[in-house]
């Protein structure tokens, strides 16, 4: 026990305990035995005649047939890569004609937002320029991949879908909650495998293996990588401290997890049998019953040092408090209970009986009974205050006032963690009527499992390493190509499956499953590279072509794709409020892209009354900007709102793409862009050594990533008049052009 | 269009040409790209777009063409206003069974009723002391004294109140975007869907799985009604006009490289908008051409009723400029102000506050001849108890309570319901929150069965839940 206690000191140590369950850190001789049987199966139950219709809608949905790697088709282009060929023989199959590939510097702005969410600079546009070698375009791509940059961008994709927030209702998560989302930024840039990915942010831990048997015979836990420890922070975010907070933890990550990483939608199933998909109501609650046994706790990050220093802090401020409150109590105590007394006396006879009652005398009616009254009983001090005389009032007064002049000293830095509970692990999960954590059918037990299992499934290791091992096995049907199909569409702005959070029946069908099924095959023997398939990606000359179409070209590829489903063209995309809020500082070098840490709010300080936080600076990338949703207060900026930013408290695979007047009013009108447009002239201005004419070049390469055409330069020129002060209104000019919000 | 909403001063300090600067400032913010279709709209202003749920109008002209919905956070007592119960009761424990999710037996102190009532205009419907001013105009109110929610607690009555439902187990929207979106505007100039002052739940203004673009934007008083409406005031000069032409010039080749796409078109129109939104919204926060008579009938300029007032002028205001659904929340953020539970004094102030500015909109909208097409609602999440909770104020009450309704087709100077005899619960023709909604849709011309919308293959209603449109305060 003393050692427990002292190990919890240690931060990095507490993590480790964290991020598996506590018996492992120093077995008992009685827990001395082999791994466990598996637990006797309950008795068979009786056919359930829904069984066959579950069999027969399995067998017919596309999605839950094994992934068999296609051919790739010959002939229909000269590109040696797959993806090409794939996409070609789709266009010759529907008779459509591709438009040509765009030029370099829309490729380099386009691959540089893609891959790090930040605009080339002129340099990077010189350079990619200059290099006439065929491996230009792959050591741009490496470049970018090899940024710190990269994970920052790629992270808020994922994190839109893993629905992140820094703040959700009372979310116990909520302090420290970043450090889930900085881990993974650094998972993403350290080209972690996707199966890792997944199953350090259910269990804690990367690895494969669960357990291992010691020399002398104890099966222990195989610990994780201390780091993964924060990958945790996807399952303590779902936790709420609401009305049904013994059971929302569960609730929400079955939803997280099967909408994410499943990429199908049994949120139906928790009020009833889905009507489409084969997902019974018991699926939804046996895949419950697989985090049920989670509780959050927190885990302290401070040094020892740190920690006794908040000790003696504390030490003097109770010091200091103690006898205030004294002097306090005792003021107070003898009007207090004389009033309660009279209370008391006031309510019916029996009522006082049971209040007179010891509260363990009391039976469990009485209680409640007692329980009732107890706003009634009480006596608050406004009331006291009414029965003293001025001078005491006074006195009173003073005191308080000194005992709310002492501060607390500040909370030291900690982690919101989850593990398993035993109790709760020992509890039986049963289905909810209607979705109703208050209202358990009793007579409905469930065991742990989920959707599709397989008869071979065991829990022998624990229940999520159970569910863990069969969402990443290589022949899972799902899991590799719900994580390809958001790829794609994170870099094409749909997915070669459009629904890439619904790969049910009602999701339809793929517009090229041959592409998704030969990706999805070489991502798994590719060992789940993230990093492989961006590469993958992005140097295929279908990523390459133009976004700009011919009318004529439009008009003949209409009939058959008229909506660029088979991707004869680069589908022309809005920048998401990120990029648009890091280029604008960014082209006015003004950037600080310093990774990970907490969160900062642009919001004012009246917006957050109750949320007071410190002022921060507010030119980090858009990436750490808060977001989420609480009742009563604003969490996110209207910037962040005005460009269709979710507030993270459902997964959001694909963000919508609005085109509004408050978003035309935000890059007109808003203190940033007036800010920031006085810094981007100056910068100009001096980088062309205050010549205006030289300035305007550089200005349209920061801003929109390209030199201006020459009757852009002339327009320019004649309306600046060689006046530097009318460089401001020039760079304000840059960024409400149209050209700077799309991406070509 | 009402002359005064484009006032000279006002766009003068902005573009001095007056009415050709906004000419020219709408084609250049367009970039010429629809200058023809321009000139058109600045001929006929006032028609906008028609809305996505033509299968849910009813026939004939609807009786009113704007809504202004008041919303009074943290749960107005009905006992001390609009629903007077003698104090036979008052010091005697009651038996509140029923009350929240409490199912057994629960005893609770009855608080009196502090307030003084008497009987106003031709009616006689009897309004507490804390109303004297819409005592005087209660004949043209009809009050509902038997309204119902199921939720007791802010956030969840808050939600249940704007969307109709009392979970939010999706994202559902609230009733001024379901109405934006059945209806869509009735001009180019302003958004239909309008919030003035804080909410107690950023749900009240949420588009929901509508959409973004149908959710309430928020107004305020003051220079600057909307976000970034206007530029810093170093940019504020001719200078910006000259730049608008310059950026509709260099936007020309990409509009032409990308004429195929809707998105370009629409972020024209998005320019467009906000254009004609920094031209005409300024105009209409400045009171400026707002006699004094009037701006007394509000309330504007005393201590007390000057915020509030503001707001309700603004509304009006937003009114005459077919401003479709205008929702304005007082005393809002957190639980609200109107949460008395410490001491029902604490409704004092907040009475004064928005009796004399309601009662003024209310006669000025009659003055105007507008209160017939101007539907006005009053309302909160719900009511308060009998008793308290061992204070001087009461509970949260959502078994009964009373809104009222004035304007857009409804009787005047009638009372609909009852609560029971202590005021607890709703026992007359109860009317759940969503009979207030169907009521709204009613009148301002949409059937509340086909408030609908697909999600995913599953159809979602606004009305749920209660008995339909309260037809019988409707004339």
């Amino acid at each position: 026990m003393l050692s427990t206690r002292l190990l919890s000191l240690i931060p990095l140590a507490a993590l480790i305990l964290a991020a598996q369950p506590p018996p492992v850190a120093k077995p008992k001789p009685a827990a001395r035995k082999p791994l466990a049987k598996p637990p006797a199966k309950p008795a068979t139950p009786a056919p359930d005649p829904a069984d066959a219709k579950i069999a027969e809608r399995t067998a017919r949905l596309w999605s839950l047939q094994p992934v068999r790697k296609p051919e790739i088709p010959v002939g229909a282009t000269a590109s040696a890569n797959p993806i090409d060929a794939f996409i070609a023989d789709k266009w010759r199959e529907k008779g459509l004609h591709p438009v040509g590939q765009a030029d370099k510097l829309t490729l380099l702005r386009r691959v540089s937002y893609s891959l790090t969410g930040l605009p080339p600079t002129p340099a990077e546009q010189d350079a990619f320029l200059a290099d006439t070698t065929p491996e230009a375009w792959a050591k741009v791509v490496d470049r970018l991949l090899a940024s710190d940059q990269h994970g920052v961008r790629w992270a808020r994709h994922w994190l839109d879908v893993l629905r992140y927030a820094d703040a959700d209702a009372t979310m116990p998560a909520a302090n420290g909650i970043h450090y889930w989302r900085d881990w993974v930024i650094a998972a993403l840039n350290k080209d972690m495998p996707y199966d890792e990915f997944v199953r350090a942010q259910l269990l804690g831990s990367r690895y494969k293996d669960h357990t291992t048997v010691t020399a002398t015979g104890y099966r222990v836990k195989v610990p994780g990588p201390q780091e993964d420890a924060f990958a945790l922070g996807f399952l303590a975010r779902a936790a709420l401290t609401s009305d049904n907070k013994e059971q929302d933890l569960a609730l929400n990550t079955v939803e997280t997890v099967s909408t994410a990483f499943m990429g199908m939608t049994v949120g139906c199933a928790k009020c009833h049998d889905h009507k489409f998909d084969p997902i019974r109501q018991r699926d939804f609650y046996a895949m419950k019953a697989i985090f049920d046994p989670l509780v959050t706790r927190t885990v302290p990050l401070a040094t020892p040092a740190e920690i006794f220093a908040n000790g003696k802090a504390t030490e003097a401020y109770r010091k200091k408090k103690e006898p205030l409150d004294a002097a306090i109590e005792s003021m107070i105590a003898a009007h207090r209970e004389r009033l309660y007394d009279e209370r008391v006396a006031e309510l019916p006879a029996d009522v006082q009986a049971i209040i007179r009652k010891a509260e363990r005398l009391r039976t469990p009616a009485e209680q409640k009974i007692a329980d009732d009254y107890y706003p009634i009983l009480r006596i608050d001090a406004s009331k006291i205050k009414e029965v003293m005389t001025p001078e005491e009032v006074t006195k009173y007064n003073a005191l308080l006032k000194e005992q709310t002049a002492l501060t607390r000293p500040p909370a030291l830095a900690s982690f919101v963690t989850v593990e398993e509970d035993s109790d709760r692990l020992k509890q039986p999960t049963y289905i909810l009527d209607t979705g109703d954590p208050m209202r358990p059918m009793k007579d409905k037990p469930v065991q742990p499992g989920f959707p599709f299992q397989s008869a071979t499934v065991d829990f022998r290791e624990g229940r999520r390493e159970g569910f863990a091992d069969w969402l990443t096995a290589h022949d899972n049907p799902l899991f590799a190509r719900v994580a390809v199909n958001r790829i794609w569409a994170w870099h094409f702005g749909e997915g070669l499956h459009r629904n890439t959070s619904d790969f049910g029946v009602l999701g339809s069908t793929p517009t090229d499953q041959k592409l998704l099924d030969y990706l999805a095959s070489e991502f798994v023997a590719h060992n789940y590279s993230m990093k492989w398939l961006h590469r993958a990606i992005v140097t295929s000359d279908t990523y390459k072509l133009a976004s700009q179409v011919d009318p004529a070209l439009a008009a003949a590829n209409a009939q058959a794709d008229a909506r660029n489903s088979y991707l004869w063209h680069f589908r022309l995309e809005r920048l998401e409020a990120e990029p648009i809020w890091d280029t604008i500082l960014s082209m006015a070098g003004d950037l600080d892209d310093s990774i990970g840490g907490k969160s900062f709010s642009i919001l004012k300080p009246d917006a957050r009354r109750r949320e007071a936080l410190p002022a921060e600076p507010a030119n980090r990338r858009a990436a750490y900007m808060r977001r989420g949703y609480i009742p009563s207060t604003d969490v996110m900026a209207n910037f962040l709102q005005v460009f269709d930013v979710d507030d993270g408290r459902t997964p959001c695979p694909i963000r919508t793409q609005t085109v509004t007047a408050p978003q035309a009013l935000f890059t007109m009108n808003d203190e940033l862009v007036e800010k920031e447009t006085v810094r981007f002239a100056d910068r100009v201005l001096k980088e062309a050594n205050g010549d205006v004419k030289a300035a305007v070049p550089l200005a349209f390469r920061y801003a929109i990533g390209r030199p201006p055409t020459p009757p852009e330069t002339d327009r320019a020129i004649t309306w600046l008049d060689n006046s530097p002060d009318k460089l401001k209104g020039f760079a304000w000019l840059l960024v409400n052009l149209d050209e700077f919000i799309y991406v070509r | 269009m009402n002359s005064s909403t484009l006032d000279k001063t006002a766009l003068s300090k902005l573009y001095p040409c007056g009415k050709v600067a906004r000419r020219r400032f709408l084609y250049q913010a367009a970039g010429g790209f629809l200058g023809t279709a321009i000139s058109s709209l600045w001929a006929q202003e006032s028609t906008g777009d028609a809305g996505k749920l033509a299968a849910a109008r009813l026939p004939g002209e609807p009786k009113a063409k704007s809504v202004i919905y008041l919303f009074m956070c943290g749960g107005v007592s009905h006992i001390d206003t609009f629903d007077p119960k003698d104090n036979k009761f008052a010091g005697k424990l009651m038996d509140a069974v029923g009350f929240g999710d409490n199912l057994a037996e629960m005893k609770r102190p009855v608080i009196p009723c502090l307030r003084t009532f008497k009987p106003y205009g031709k009616s006689g419907i009897p309004v507490s002391d804390w109303f004297p001013e819409i005592g005087g105009v209660i004949d043209d109110i009809a009050v509902v004294r038997s309204m119902f929610c199921h939720q007791t607690n802010h956030f969840p009555a808050v939600l249940e109140h704007a969307t109709g439902k009392p979970l939010r187990q999706f994202e559902h929207p609230s009733l001024g975007s379901w109405i934006n979106y059945a209806l869509g505007t009735a001009n180019k100039n302003l958004p239909a869907f309008v919030n003035i002052g804080r909410p107690s739940s950023p749900v009240q203004l949420t588009g929901g799985y509508l959409g973004a673009s149908y959710a309430a934007t928020p107004f305020q008083t003051g220079d600057v009604p909307i976000p970034d409406l206007l530029p810093p005031t170093s940019s504020r000069s001719a200078e910006r006009d000259r730049q608008m032409q310059l950026l509709g010039e260099l936007n020309r080749q990409f509009r032409e490289d990308y004429k195929l796409e809707s998105d370009i078109a629409a972020r024209v129109k998005a320019y467009e908008l906000a254009a004609n939104m920094m031209l005409k919204a300024p105009a209409i926060v400045n009171f400026a051409t707002e006699p004094d008579h009037v701006k007394e009938l509000y309330g504007i300029g005393q201590k007390e009723t000057d915020d509030f007032g503001r707001q309700l002028l603004l509304a009006r205001r937003l009114v005459e400029n077919n401003v479709r659904f205008i929702q304005i929340c007082h005393a809002g953020g957190g639980n609200g102000s109107w949460d008395a539970h410490d001491d029902m004094k604490t409704h004092g102030p907040l009475c004064r506050a928005v009796d004399k500015p309601i009662a003024g909109l209310i006669k000025d909208l009659k003055q105007r001849g507008m209160l017939d097409s101007t539907l006005v609602v009053f309302t909160s999440e719900f009511g308060r108890t009998p008793w308290s909770q061992n204070t001087k104020g009461r509970d949260h009450n959502g078994l009964g309570f009373s809104s009222w309704l004035a304007g857009g087709g409804v009787k005047g100077g009638v009372i609909e319901g009852a609560t029971d005899d202590v005021g607890f619960k709703a026992v007359e023709s109860p009317h759940y929150i969503s009979d207030l909604q169907s009521t709204v849709l009613k009148q301002i011309g949409l059937d509340y069965k086909k408030m609908d919308f697909v999600l995913n293959g599953r159809p979602f209603h606004l009305v749920e839940e209660g008995n339909g449109p309260i037809t019988k305060i409707l004339s």
